[in-house]
């Protein structure tokens, strides 16, 4: 049954197409609000029409490889299905109308165009697919972030409105240029650029060929897109948001170009020319912003580059594509010699390959970058008018420009000799007799029909085309003439360079002679790789370390110290506290302490009372003498005696009474005597007590009167 | 107020139905279908609740000024709804999965008892209401943790029970500081202060607030007392596991956000110091969790983490006290219900069919379970907030939320947005590499050994739904944003 769908699907593609194509000539509006929460909006023509068509045209004629190409393999439903999704939301992102649209549909396109990558579900398209998800993942977080602060700081997202916003802008600069630099990443991940390129060496060579063409030609280029929008509406005048841009754009510029070199796999050359040229349409991008107004030539030279990038990675990829369909190898010392004697391929891959040298008048690259390098011209005019102490580093990008230009001559030169004048073990026509199908070859030459075309009816062809985007940009259309002495100029002094690399380094250095002939060698360094150097150990490492200290937090609560030791510490204080009432101390020591304190404060004044009262009336030492009595005493005691004489005698014989009443007696008046000594004494003590307290309250109420 | 008995109804009739499901009315055979119909009537029930406005059932009063009633204001229905719409799904999930376990009077009985109880909880109208409820709930939900009765399950549910008890009696003491300073203990948009409460009351209202907080989020897995999750939902059975992390922690996000907007009030917390600590306890949560969770081997102690995590970007858009940052919290209430329920009875489809429980066994079990890795892998995006699914709604408005925040330092709500994007990383970190191990096994898998084994139909439908729900609601959350902002715009 999926066999059976595989035609349909290009003619599917190819309705699309016409689809676009009628949306490019009619323009059109499309708001869908509440969608997503903010809503979407599209909205069609101009650059996005033309970009649209681009998109549209691309997926139709890789769809017309794909019958082929799929012809053997498993799992063809799920690649047909996520490559509409992936086309789907590629038109999104071309026709978005805000940046949460793009957003929406960026995401979409990254997450379903990661089948592509794992489609062969090797251990390297797996590990490519890694690294694929994780720049997609994380670019388009980072980019949510910059949305975040642009909706907040500015209160718009829409394309037309976002420009003014910036203007109007009033708070602190600071938060809108971050804020585009995080708006930026994510596109500058999907588009490759230095330092955020490394998936693409990596996933161009393990996806199939029909998605690799679109993974480098249009999936870069939504990129782009995103980069333009940020960096030409949210930044104008913005000098060194530029600089830096330009800088940025130079380095993947040299580096995708030197990988390039160095590679010894087609379709990682090929992948690796991708970042090169990304960063030759970067550049363009950084000088159009850094001129401002007069940017014109570098906005027209952009757009014109990537249309050119789209359109040669379309055709190099499906040679690529028809390559690998036949040997099932993309190694050159494996492919040696393929293309000998298959005139169409030849000829298919010299379109693509002459116009990504940008060699004229075949090339259609050539009239792009020539005016990319006609901008970084101007812009090296206007520092030199300005005096400024920029010009010497961007006369050494314009340089630098020249000899990038020369490194992938040189690296197109490698492929081309490779495939198509060496002998090798690729050589020969497969068993059928054919080496690919009626509608593959259409493809192939649908896919180039248009390169040679462009090159040499550049003016009349590729100005008009560009013309239509300039309004997307915020430009005025233009006439060009390419073919003149400076371009051509620019374009011989490449190609010098080109050769000299191609007869020096790579002849040389790059090749080495065995016997039966000759072996491509990788001369680059296994250890030089950002990504498995510095992005995979970090990513790594990071969770482990972080997630080792956010244990210790997070675990905290549940850990011996509060599970055990606190509580044991709270249990044991508790026990002492609860014994505490039944100890020795308690029961014995402290109440008798207490008892006694008590006692002794309770005494206290009484005894300072009888104290006092002792030193006041200190009673003489009572000798201990017979009571005397007086004469009263005397008598009435004698008369007693008397009587109890009287008595023992007679009644009280058996039980006598005493006969001593004189000294009785005399003892008790004594005794009242006494008594009534003491109740003097007392009621004097009294008496002076409460005097000393009159004398205190006085002198008491004296003191408090006194200082008032 | 008119009729408005028919609040009661929804609860009574489940805790009923648990009552005679408890008792073993039903028996083997009659079981599924009566708890089938009893969620489903439920369900039912709701739809007056949500058409009619809002309405206020008095239960009985505890003193003249402590009346325990239930109310259906729209915060209510919305979680009433959810709830109850969940409970059903997971109910009917849960059959096949319980289908080997013993004592399931017992698990239904509970369930269906828990179901009510909730509905009560999302009901209530005042805050001793809501604290009956809570412990109601917290009691009733103890047997599903501890059903099979293993040690580790029974040290897990007493980890429950005592985390949820000392959460519960730190509300407690938040409320009767609170006491003084309130002008009623029923909850009313604005906040209850009083005018004391607003001036000299004012530190004691804030120390309060904190410990109600703190005491709430203790469900919600707010660090620091969030230890209970990663305990309980391992040991529990999936389904019990689903509805813990999927609902009963929004019981405390419900607790919070009644604390902070209707009992105290944004205006009194916006910029004071409870608002920077709970911020702070949020974002820390946020990031941890899924740390720890990427960290994590054993799949179902996996989404335990993230739900911890996850939660809290609920409670760090009720933190923000801003009108995007609570549209944000509530949606991402509704997205988090529905994506956890679905990873949590895809994790326990697999261990229904496999036995395996560790994500390294996992390689290939795309290839063998493709309807339940297909719903996985989509929730799993809605979870790391990848568009169109509602998750990026959510955390959309939740970083507006915070960017918005007015009364705290500039460069905090910078770091809210940026640490629930790191968080998203980490998500994608954990839960994408089980489905990408899953779909594309390494060749070293035998090819013979991926046999299909999808579960029967009643297991993965309700998963199905629950995804298709998340992404529909995703692309079409018109309506959902157009009632939070009334909620927000009604309490700020």
């Amino acid at each position: 049954m999926k066999k059976r769908m595989l035609p349909a699907f290009p003619a599917f593609l190819a309705a699309v197409l016409a689809g676009s194509v009628w949306l490019c000539l009619r323009p059109a509006e499309l708001s869908l609000p509440g969608i997503c929460g903010m809503g979407l909006s599209f909205r069609t023509g101009g650059f996005r029409g033309m970009y649209g068509v681009l998109c549209a045209f691309m997926w139709t004629v890789t769809g017309m490889l794909t019958p082929e190409y799929f012809r053997h393999d498993q799992h063809t439903g799920r690649y047909l299905v996520f490559n509409l999704v992936t086309l789907g939301a590629t038109l999104g992102v071309f026709y978005a109308d805000d940046l949460f649209t793009t957003l929406v549909c960026f995401e979409v396109m990254s997450l379903a165009s990661y089948i592509w990558v794992v489609q062969e579900e090797t251990p390297e398209a797996m590990r490519a697919g890694q690294t694929y998800l994780a720049v997609a993942v994380i670019g388009g977080l980072v980019t949510l972030m910059g949305l975040f602060l642009l909706w907040r700081h500015l209160g718009t997202l829409r394309y037309d409105e976002l420009r003014e916003a910036a203007a109007a802008f009033t708070g602190n600069r600071g938060i809108l240029t971050a804020a585009s630099w995080l708006t930026m990443f994510g596109f500058a991940a999907k588009a490759g650029l230095f330092p955020v390129h490394i998936w693409l060496p990596k996933a161009h060579p393990v996806a199939p060929a029909p998605a690799s063409a679109i993974l480098s030609g249009m999936l870069t280029k939504t990129g782009i897109l995103g980069i333009a929008v940020v960096a030409l509406r949210l930044n104008q005048g913005n000098e060194a948001f530029g600089q830096v841009l330009l800088g940025l754009g130079a380095v993947t510029m040299f580096l995708g170009a030197v990988l390039g070199l160095f590679s010894v796999n087609l379709k990682r050359t090929l992948a690796c020319s991708s970042v090169s040229q990304v960063g030759f349409i970067v550049v363009g991008i950084a000088v159009t912003l850094l001129l401002g107004h007069h940017g014109t030539t570098a906005a027209y030279g952009t757009v014109l580059h990537m249309v050119n990038h789209s359109l040669c990675k379309l055709c190099l990829f499906l040679c690529a594509g028809t390559v690998f369909m036949n040997l099932e190898e993309l190694d050159l010392n494996r492919i040696r010699g393929f293309g000998r004697g298959k005139p169409l391929l030849h000829a298919v891959f010299l379109c693509g390959a002459l116009s990504i040298g940008c060699i004229p008048p075949l090339g259609a690259g050539f009239n792009s970058k020539s005016l990319l390098h006609e901008g970084l011209l101007e812009y090296l005019e206007v520092l030199a008018e300005n005096g400024s102490g920029a010009w010497g580093a961007v006369k050494a990008l314009e340089i630098l420009f020249l000899v990038s230009g020369g490194l992938t001559v040189a690296y197109m030169t490698k492929l081309y000799v490779c495939l198509f004048v060496e002998k090798g073990p690729g050589e020969g026509k497969p068993a059928g007799g054919r080496y690919v199908s009626r509608l593959s070859a259409l493809a192939l030459i649908l896919s180039a029909a248009a390169l040679p075309v462009f090159g040499i009816a550049g003016r009349q062809l590729m100005s008009p085309l560009a013309g239509m985007s300039m309004d997307f940009f915020g430009f005025g259309e233009k006439d060009f003439v390419f073919f003149n002495w400076e371009n051509l100029k620019g374009a011989l002094i490449s190609i010098g360079i080109g050769a000299a690399v191609y007869l020096t380094v790579v002849r040389k250095w790059m090749i080495r002679r065995e016997e039966g002939g000759s072996v491509y060698l990788d001369r680059w360094p296994a250890w030089l790789d950002l990504e498995e150097r510095v992005y995979r150990p970090v990513l790594r490492i990071l969770p482990d370390v972080l997630a080792a200290v956010d244990r210790r937090i997070m675990e905290f609560p549940d850990s011996t110290l509060v599970k055990e030791t606190i509580p044991k510490g709270i249990a044991g204080l508790t026990g002492f506290l609860a014994g505490l009432p039944e100890s020795f101390a308690c029961v014995r020591v402290i109440p008798a302490a207490v008892t006694a304190l008590c006692r002794f404060l309770c005494e206290l004044p009484e005894r300072m009372t009888v104290l006092a009262h002792r030193l006041f009336f200190r009673r003489d030492k009572i000798k201990k003498q017979v009571p005397v009595g007086n004469a009263f005493t005397y008598r009435l005691g004698c008369f007693l005696n008397r009587c109890a004489g009287l008595l023992n005698r007679t009644v009280l014989r058996s039980r006598p009474l005493r006969q001593d009443f004189e000294y009785v007696l005399a003892m008790q008046q004594q005794e009242a005597t006494e008594e009534q000594d003491r109740v003097v004494n007392s009621v004097s003590y009294g008496f002076l007590l409460m005097l000393a307290g009159i004398v205190i309250v006085v002198i008491v109420l004296l003191w408090h009167r006194g200082p008032g | 107020m008119t009729a408005s008995w028919y609040l009661i109804i929804p609860v009574l009739f489940p805790v009923l139905a648990g009552i005679l499901t408890a008792c073993g009315l039903f028996g083997n055979r009659a079981r599924r279908a009566a708890v089938s119909c009893c969620l489903g009537i439920n369900v039912l029930l709701m739809i007056p609740v949500l058409l009619d406005g809002e309405k206020a059932f008095q239960l009985f009063s505890l003193s003249r000024n402590l009346p325990v009633f239930l109310k259906s204001d729209d915060i209510a229905k919305f979680f009433a709804a959810l709830m109850n719409l969940v409970w059903f799904g997971v109910g009917i999930y849960s059959f096949e999965y319980m289908e080997h376990e013993g004592s399931l009077d017992r698990y239904y009985g509970f369930y269906l008892m828990t179901g009510g109880a909730l509905t009560a909880l999302a009901m209530s109208g005042s805050i001793v209401t809501f604290y009956m409820f809570y412990e109601l709930m917290a009691l009733l939900s103890v047997p599903m943790v501890v059903h099979t009765m293993q040690k580790d399950a029974v040290a897990a549910g007493i980890k429950y029970l005592i985390y949820s008890v000392l959460g519960a009696s730190l509300a407690l003491l938040g409320m009767f500081l609170l006491a003084g300073n309130i002008s009623s203990f029923s909850f009313a948009p604005g906040g209850v202060l009083n005018d004391a409460g607003k001036g000299e009351g004012r530190s004691t209202v804030l120390a309060a607030g904190m410990l109600l907080i703190i005491g709430f989020g203790t469900k919600a897995g707010m660090f620091p007392l969030h230890g209970w999750l990663p305990t309980a939902h391992p040991v529990a059975p999936a389904p019990a596991s689903a509805v813990l992390s999927g609902i009963i922690t929004k019981s405390g996000v419900l607790g919070v956000y009644r604390v902070v907007y209707e009992l105290i009030g944004a205006e009194t917390l916006r910029g004071s110091w409870v608002q920077i600590v709970f911020l702070a306890l949020t974002m820390f949560t946020v990031f941890s969790g899924s740390l720890l969770a990427y960290k994590e081997q054993v799949l179902k102690k996996r989404l335990a983490y993230s739900s911890v995590s996850q939660v809290s970007y609920v409670l760090f858009g009720l933190a923000t006290m801003t009108a995007p940052g609570v549209t944000g919290a509530l949606l991402h209430v509704c997205a988090h219900s529905l994506i956890k329920d679905t990873l949590f009875m895809s994790a326990g489809a697999i261990i229904h069919k496999t036995g395996k429980t560790r994500v390294e066994e996992l390689e290939g079990i795309g290839k063998r379970m493709p309807k339940v890795m297909a719903c996985f892998t989509a929730v799993s995006l809605g979870l790391v907030g990848i568009p169109p699914c509602l998750g990026f709604v959510s955390k959309w408005y939740l970083a507006q939320g915070s960017l918005a925040a007015a009364g705290i330092p500039q460069w905090l709500t910078w770091l809210g947005p940026a640490v629930l994007l790191v968080s998203a990383l980490l998500t994608a970190g954990y839960l994408l590499s089980i489905a990408i191990r899953g779909f594309f096994p390494s060749r070293e898998i035998p090819a013979e050994s991926l046999t299909k084994c999808d579960p029967g139909a009643s297991m993965w439908i309700p998963m199905a739904c629950f995804a298709l729900l998340s992404v529909a609601l995703g692309v079409f959350p018109g309506k959902l944003i157009a009632l939070f902002s009334s909620i927000a715009a009604s309490v700020l």
